[in-house]
């Protein structure tokens, strides 16, 4: 009991600080291959040959493979289930390369060094095309995205999704202020420290298994199968420990190489990028830019937004056709607005694909209606608390495109005590001094999502079951990403069953043994997956209880679970001794399978306060003091809670400041491109942080939870871009802040 | 050259307590010999060019990051690695305060961030924060944020001047 609300550590904690944890490429295998990948130089260009002649003549090479001698079936990285409709443009090693670090050939060998000296020998000729580089060219090069064969087609737009809601028109016309806000948000990167990396290879009965750190298992089976073209039930995918991911592993790049190559050779293949191809040829976050125009009525309600945006989803779909969706979804269940027109398109260009990274589409559209909200209430005389209190939704809202219920939506108790917790209301009218070095706050409010629905099938099942020796196993499709859901879900489970963290086990996803899950996206481990292992948990209970009447000759509901034991008034038996009873006497342990389907999404919500310091000399924005105010539901474990908090403000802080793989208008290629050229925020850059829960409980969520892993980060940027508006009285909307883009807006 | 034709060496390291001897090439980085040689997975590679530290380990009680040295330049001195802290069975007290202070995620820089800090607490015990945040800028974390492992040292710190002065009390 009293397991819920406590702050325990990482239940894989241990391992972790022993580095005892076996992530998928540290455990040694004789014989293991390794895969070396070759990429294109070009952004856009036909692979016309390729020479291996002095590759197949090193020793220690198995073999080169390209896309003539590879399937080339399209397929989709970004699928979740087989036989998901969407744009089907990726090629394990394309005819046509489309971006600078599109894969062109692999070289297998048996040793790492020897198959990357290999790579620099392949001898490869391009027929170079024209390519598109920017969202603004992209604009022109339109059409349908597939032909009369259905095959890609590679115009745009990839996708369009409007929403006219109310009457816009009027809102603008009875306006007391008019504002209009252009923001641009950068190509930010995971920086996961565990670079991308997949083992395979062969099992029986034809079969080919895979280890990976993944998000979903079963989107690694789909997006291989789909790849490889072979049946799914082939493909056994097993979840390796995740050495960071923040939507950077959700998909499967290299799994269908690594899957084909131990088909091919019969060899365990490993395929780990180094940092700088993780870098240039895996994922980033998409580069937005928006135009928001917010009408406010003369008592600061917001009366209308009219908002354009365009998505540059890079060379391939994968998942951006749904970003213009996702961030029209998150805008409208923030605030409540009476009239909203919304334009999101998403383009492609001869750029690195783009895909989920920890928000998807929330950080974007959160930069640009906060930044946009907060240079209106600038122009308009509101204080941007106020402004925010005056229009956020409450309780029981129910937002305008999908017509959801909000749930418990707390965002004002946000607001309010975070303003107050913060000295808002003091600090906001401290001048910001006339020196080289000036002060200013800022704040941003956010809102983020619980899971899928509607989207998605949202359902989950969990199975607890009595173990032998006692202990209790949770099984049930499970990607912890290092957040600690693992933790969070045996604390759940734990609390139900009376007894402590160490009692529970987690088994890691499995394809062959757990039934199908979403994964570990849209932040629905906590709401959603907490659930099942809620409810399977209480069935477990009351089986225990039932297994327990019979060995202790007592009724099944005057006992309870306590402490490892199941006890009455007048007698107990442990879990341990309830097993053994079981099993001498033939009988079936305990065991309880829950499917928990979700028919509800409520809001998280956050506001954050940030004040900064900027150096006029020299551009460079110093965070001092920090406050965010979370509306979590309730805390299962506020350390680990508070934990997703900082890590989201490290990255929220780089994407606001730092933080751009900013592809090159002339050649495609990155400039940031390795740690050393992409700068992070470490240890001095961060600011003190405090954190402030709301725990206000949600009805439909486990123990009344919310999710936070997303949301940490969502409001961070444009809390700090308007600090920094605030400091230096300027219009900065393009981000980063870098601090040539800083000097230049003061010499304006 | 092809990496058959490299000459190659035995090389004679001191890790954790104990010699050892393997056959090396003279450029093998040092990570790249105890990670891959030795099997001292512990160690992390994050990016192989001494920005990330998730292969930080002890040199002489220095933190080095062990992918920048050259196997070769290790012979003669004291290398710890995150396997070395653990000697004797239990965690030592700076990983317990990590546990306990919520300084772990994922867990792939925290082998490399834990050497960093106890490199820096056996140089520095005295345990200010504002150093701490410094000695640790060479190691990337990117899922914590950095404070609660800040917390993490400090706290291990004061715990060690704790038993420190407990000792020197009873000594006298």
């Amino acid at each position: 009991m009293g397991q819920v609300g406590k702050r325990l550590a990482l239940i894989d904690g241990v391992e972790k600080v022993t580095g005892q944890m076996r992530f998928a490429a540290d455990d040694a295998v004789a014989g293991l291959a390794h895969a070396a990948l070759l990429f294109s130089p070009h952004p856009h260009a036909r692979v016309l040959s390729l020479d291996a002649g002095k590759v197949l003549a090193m020793a220690g090479v198995i073999g080169v493979w390209w896309h003539q001698t590879t399937p080339q079936n399209g397929y989709n990285s970004a699928i979740w289930l087989a036989g998901q409709q969407l744009l089907a443009d990726e090629r394990m090693f394309p005819a046509v390369v489309r971006h600078v670090g599109d894969r062109v050939a692999v070289v297998l060998a048996d040793t790492e060094a020897t198959a990357r000296a290999a790579i620099e020998l392949l001898e490869v000729t391009y027929d170079v095309l024209p390519a598109i580089l920017s969202p603004e060219g992209a604009q022109a090069h339109t059409g349908p995205t597939v032909d009369a064969d259905r095959q890609p087609t590679y115009l745009n737009p990839v996708a369009e999704v409007a929403l006219d809601h109310g009457d816009v028109a009027a809102a603008f016309a009875r306006a007391s202020h008019v504002s209009q806000t252009h923001v641009t948000t950068p190509r930010s990167h995971h920086c996961a420290i565990e670079t991308h990396v997949c083992r395979a290879w062969p099992e029986a009965n034809d079969r080919i298994a895979i280890h990976s750190p993944c998000q979903s298992v079963f989107a690694v089976q789909a997006v291989v199968a789909q790849a490889l073209g072979i049946a799914a039930d082939r493909l056994h995918v097993t979840k390796s420990p995740i050495g960071g991911s923040f939507g950077g592993k959700a998909e499967p790049i290299l799994d269908p190489i690594c899957a084909f190559l131990a088909m091919q050779t019969g060899r365990v293949v490993q395929l780990q990028l180094s940092r700088h191809e993780t870098f240039t040829a895996t994922r980033t976050r998409s580069a937005t830019e928006g135009r928001m125009r917010i009408a406010l009525a003369a008592d600061g309600r917001i009366l209308g937004r009219d908002v354009v945006v365009t998505v540059d989803i890079g060379a391939y779909c994968t998942g951006g056709a749904y970003l213009p969706g996702s961030m029209l979804q998150r805008m409208v269940r923030l605030y409540d607005v009476p009239a909203e027109r919304y334009r999101g398109r998403a383009v492609y260009t001869n750029t690195l694909p783009t895909g989920a990274f920890r928000g998807y589409g929330s950080p974007q559209i959160h930069a640009l209606g906060e930044i946009a909200l907060d240079l209106a209430a600038r122009d308009a005389g509101f204080d941007p608390v106020a402004l925010r209190l005056r229009n956020i939704v409450g309780p029981g809202a129910i937002d305008p495109w999908q017509g959801l219920n909000l749930g418990n939506a707390r965002g004002a108790d946000c607001l309010r005590r975070g303003a107050k917790a913060f000295g808002w209301e003091t600090r906001a009218k401290l001048a910001p001094g006339t020196g080289r070095f000036r002060r200013g706050v800022g704040m941003a409010a956010a809102t983020h999502i619980n899971g899928c629905f509607p989207g998605d099938d949202e359902s989950t099942t969990a199975t607890l079951g009595l173990q032998a020796d006692g202990g209790i196993v949770l099984n049930c499709a499970l990607h912890d990403l290092g957040c600690g859901s693992d933790t969070t879900l045996a604390q759940i489970a734990a609390e139900v069953l009376g007894l402590g963290l160490q009692n529970i086990r987690v088994t890691p996803a499995d394809t062959d043994t757990c039934t199908y899950d979403l994964g570990t996206r849209a932040s629905r481990m906590t709401y959603i997956v907490g659930e099942a292992v809620r409810k399977a948990a209480l069935a477990l209970d009351q089986a225990i209880r039932d297994a327990a009447a019979l060995a202790l000759n007592a009724a099944a509901q005057d006992l309870t679970l306590l402490q490892g034991c199941v006890q009455s008034a007048r007698t107990r038996i442990s879990l341990a001794d309830l097993a053994a009873w079981l099993v001498a006497r033939k009988t079936a342990l305990p065991s309880a399978t829950q499917t928990h389907r979700a028919t509800a999404n409520p809001g998280s919500f956050a506001a954050h306060f940030a004040e900064v310091e900027v150096d006029t000399l020299t551009g460079r924005v110093q965070v001092t003091d920090y406050l965010a105010a979370h509306d979590i539901g309730r805390a299962i474990n506020p350390m680990l809670v508070e934990g997703q908090i900082h890590g989201g403000i490290q990255i929220g802080l780089g994407y606001a400041l730092y933080e751009d793989v900013a592809v090159d208008p002339g050649t495609g290629r990155l400039r940031g491109d390795s740690f050393a050229r992409y700068t992070l925020a470490n240890a001095p850059e961060m600011p003190p942080i405090r954190t402030l829960l709301v725990e206000e409980a949600e009805p439909t969520g486990p123990f009344g939870a919310k999710a936070v892993g997303e949301i940490a980060t969502v409001a961070v940027a444009p809390a700090l871009v308007n600090a920094v508006n605030a400091a230096l009285g300027t219009r900065l909307t393009d981000l980063p802040l870098l601090p040539e883009r800083i000097i230049l807006a003061l010499q304006n | 050259m092809t990496p058959d034709a490299i000459p190659r060496d035995r090389l004679t390291l001191w890790v954790n307590g104990r010699e050892v001897s393997v056959i090396a090439d003279p450029h093998d980085r040092l990570s790249h010999i105890l990670r891959d040689r030795l099997g001292l997975t512990g160690l992390k590679e994050g990016c192989c060019e001494g920005e990330c530290g998730a292969c930080t380990v002890l040199v002489d009680d220095h933190p080095v990051a062990s992918c920048l040295m050259l196997g070769f330049q290790a012979e003669g001195v004291r290398i710890t690695t995150i396997e070395g802290l653990t000697q004797g069975g239990g965690l030592s007290g700076l990983q317990q305060a990590f546990l306990t202070y919520g300084a772990v995620q994922c867990g792939f820089c925290t082998p490399g961030m834990v050497m960093a800090a106890e490199g820096h607490l056996r140089a520095n015990p005295d345990g200010d924060r504002a150093a701490i945040r410094h000695a640790l800028a060479g190691n990337i974390c990117r899922c914590t944020g950095f404070a609660l492992i800040v917390d993490a040292v400090e706290s291990e710190a004061e715990r060690r001047q704790a038993d420190l002065s407990n000792a020197m009390e009873a000594g006298a």
